[in-house]
């Protein structure tokens, strides 16, 4: 009786260390985005000096009108929705068809494909950007969206094929052999077969494809000078000006970017833990 | 009924292979493999933005190598990375530690602990720089209004500071990757085994030791290695944060490369700055894609 007696207070010693734990990581994570979205909903008398406030006692929508009305916010808005966009619907398709040959066709160099896939995934963009800028001025493609969609592909392809891959191979062989005697074609089995039954991986697939591209930085920031062309995450930085920056539109302004990420993310959240211990893409 | 020449070759796995693997294909020569080999050539230019450029030898190597800054900087990326890694590292076993067994709230706290993975890691840089900001900032304020100090600090203009406050953010943006890594692996290690180590009577600590570390090694290991080379080799924080400041005390060679290209125009000594942190990345690398074919082997 001693021991369970113990066991339990232990148990509950050990629930409580957790609860103190994930309460200081939660008030860690929680605590600057508490301060971006407060932020956002302030007058700047309480955004600035002395009269500064921890929460808003006037609320208002001043700083998103601003956003709206003074600054060409609703078209990186809408450049960084059309971006994302294209290169997750081609990535997706580019790699459904690669990682299906890679893992059910037999052909000479198929080996050394799938590891080059690995390396060209772990090339850095910090090293690619100064020759792809040089290639998009020569193309007449920097400047404009479809380039950032073609360069995007360098990286959302390569780690897409290999995610994609590791799902393909579960597909029994028997299903795809079944329709093949049937007198599906192999791209038939690769629509009717194992895309339907690898939808969750091909949902993974598209999230990434669509995060990494609506967050990506440093290519949008060389390639696109043009604030037509100019993207949330390189046009929102452009708010600052001379070094005065306006926190209070900008706070409004990173809130309604981190909407859409978000949103994707709690709809694929239940398939991502398992996309994920094949490495990810951020840390 | 023979099947034409057509359905034939439609199913000739060669000529499929070709097809499927087209598109990724051009798309790995054009915006990956081509532009690497372009970059290696490039480092050995002397070329301005837009002009042809001049072969000069390893001379940007040996004007990099010469040049104290420089070498500060590979110091700070070392220092920036290692130290990064490891408090992501720590505080994502930690949380995943904490949040792997069915406990109530649980599933509330996971979906919390994720969502800095999901903010664009610029979107987080700047709230972050706004969270420092010496005189409206949240900590400054959050720090007066506890009496924990009388002076406001200048957080990212602190020599001894800065690098601190750029790294908290690296560790806010990348900790969930982290996180979910490790929660993964934990998962699929075999209930039995934890089973079997409390029969023997092991210890939490004992359990930790000999159960979850073995099981989790190759976790670890992967997870690591692409942190590694993703948190050197991304310049966002550094750009947005400081953009280096104060006197290079923060700087990165990412970003010192990036301003060096768009400051300056020398394309060719800042294609060489990521050339000579490339072999150390290669090692990374090389371990890093051995281990991962080996899993897919298995």
């Amino acid at each position: 009786m001693a021991v369970t007696s113990s066991m339990r207070g232990l148990r509950r010693g050990r629930a409580l260390a957790a609860y103190v734990v994930l309460a200081v990581l939660a008030v860690w994570t929680l605590g600057p985005l508490y301060w971006m979205v407060t932020t956002s909903f302030k007058t700047n008398r309480e955004v600035y000096g002395t009269s500064a406030t921890l929460w808003p006692r006037q609320p208002t929508l001043a700083n998103y009108r601003v956003l709206f009305t003074k600054t060409p916010f609703a078209v990186y808005f809408q450049n960084s929705t059309l971006i994302a966009l294209a290169t997750t619907a081609v990535t997706v398709l580019t790699s459904a068809f690669g990682a299906y040959a890679l893992v059910r066709l037999r052909f000479p160099g198929r080996r050394f494909l799938a590891r080059g896939l690995v390396y060209t995934y772990l090339v850095p963009q910090s090293l690619l950007f100064i020759p792809l800028f040089t290639i998009l001025v020569n193309t007449g493609l920097s400047n404009t969206r479809t380039g950032l969609v073609l360069t995007y592909l360098g990286f959302t392809v390569p780690f897409c094929t290999w995610l994609l891959m590791g799902y393909f191979v579960s597909v029994p062989v028997e299903l795809e052999e079944a329709g093949l005697v049937d007198g599906c074609s192999r791209l038939g089995v690769l629509f009717r077969i194992v895309m339907p039954v690898t939808l969750p991986a091909l949902a993974v697939t598209a999230f990434f494809s669509f995060t990494l591209s609506w967050n990506e930085y440093l290519y949008a920031s060389v390639f696109v000078s043009d604030v037509n062309a100019k993207t949330i995450p390189t046009g929102i930085p452009s708010f600052i000006i001379e070094d005065v920056f306006f926190w209070g539109p900008m706070m409004a302004s990173t809130v309604l970017s981190v909407i859409p990420p978000l949103a994707v993310y709690f709809i694929f959240q239940r398939w991502l833990l398992t996309g994920l211990t094949l490495g990810a893409v951020k840390g | 009924m023979t099947p034409s020449r057509w359905d034939r070759l439609k199913n000739d796995q060669m000529v499929l292979a070709a097809l499927f693997l087209l598109p990724t294909l051009l798309v790995l020569l054009s915006v990956v493999v081509y532009p690497f080999l372009s970059a290696v050539w490039i480092s050995f230019q002397a070329k301005q933005a837009g002009t042809p450029g001049q072969f000069i030898g390893v001379q940007n190597y040996a004007e990099l190598l010469g040049n104290p800054v420089f070498l500060q900087i590979v110091g700070n990326t070392i220092f920036y990375t290692a130290v990064a890694v490891a408090i992501k590292f720590t505080l994502g076993l930690l949380a995943a530690l904490v949040l792997a067994p069915e406990r109530r709230l649980n599933g509330l706290y996971r979906t919390v602990l994720f969502v800095p993975w999901a903010v664009p890691t610029v979107i987080a840089a700047l709230n972050w720089r706004w969270v420092y900001d010496e005189f409206s900032g949240m900590l400054n304020n959050v720090l007066l209004a506890l009496g924990l100090t009388k002076n406001v600090v200048a957080w990212l203009a602190e020599p001894q500071l800065a690098m601190w406050c750029v790294i908290a953010v690296a560790v806010w943006t990348g900790t969930p990757f982290y996180t979910m890594s490790f929660l993964a692996g934990l998962q699929a290690i075999p209930k039995e085994l934890y089973e079997a180590a409390r029969l023997d009577g092991a210890s939490t600590l004992q359990e930790f030791r000999h159960v979850t570390v073995p099981g989790m090694q190759a976790i670890f290991l992967v997870t690591v290695m692409l942190s590694t080379v993703f948190t050197s080799t991304s310049l966002v924080i550094v750009n947005v944060l400081t953009n280096g400041a104060p006197a290079e005390r923060t700087n990165i060679l990412p970003n010192f490369s990036f301003n060096l290209a768009m400051g300056t125009g020398r394309l060719g000594i800042a294609s060489a700055v990521n050339m000579i942190f490339f072999p150390l990345l290669i090692l990374v690398i090389l371990g890093l894609s051995r281990r991962l074919l080996a899993a897919r082997a298995s």
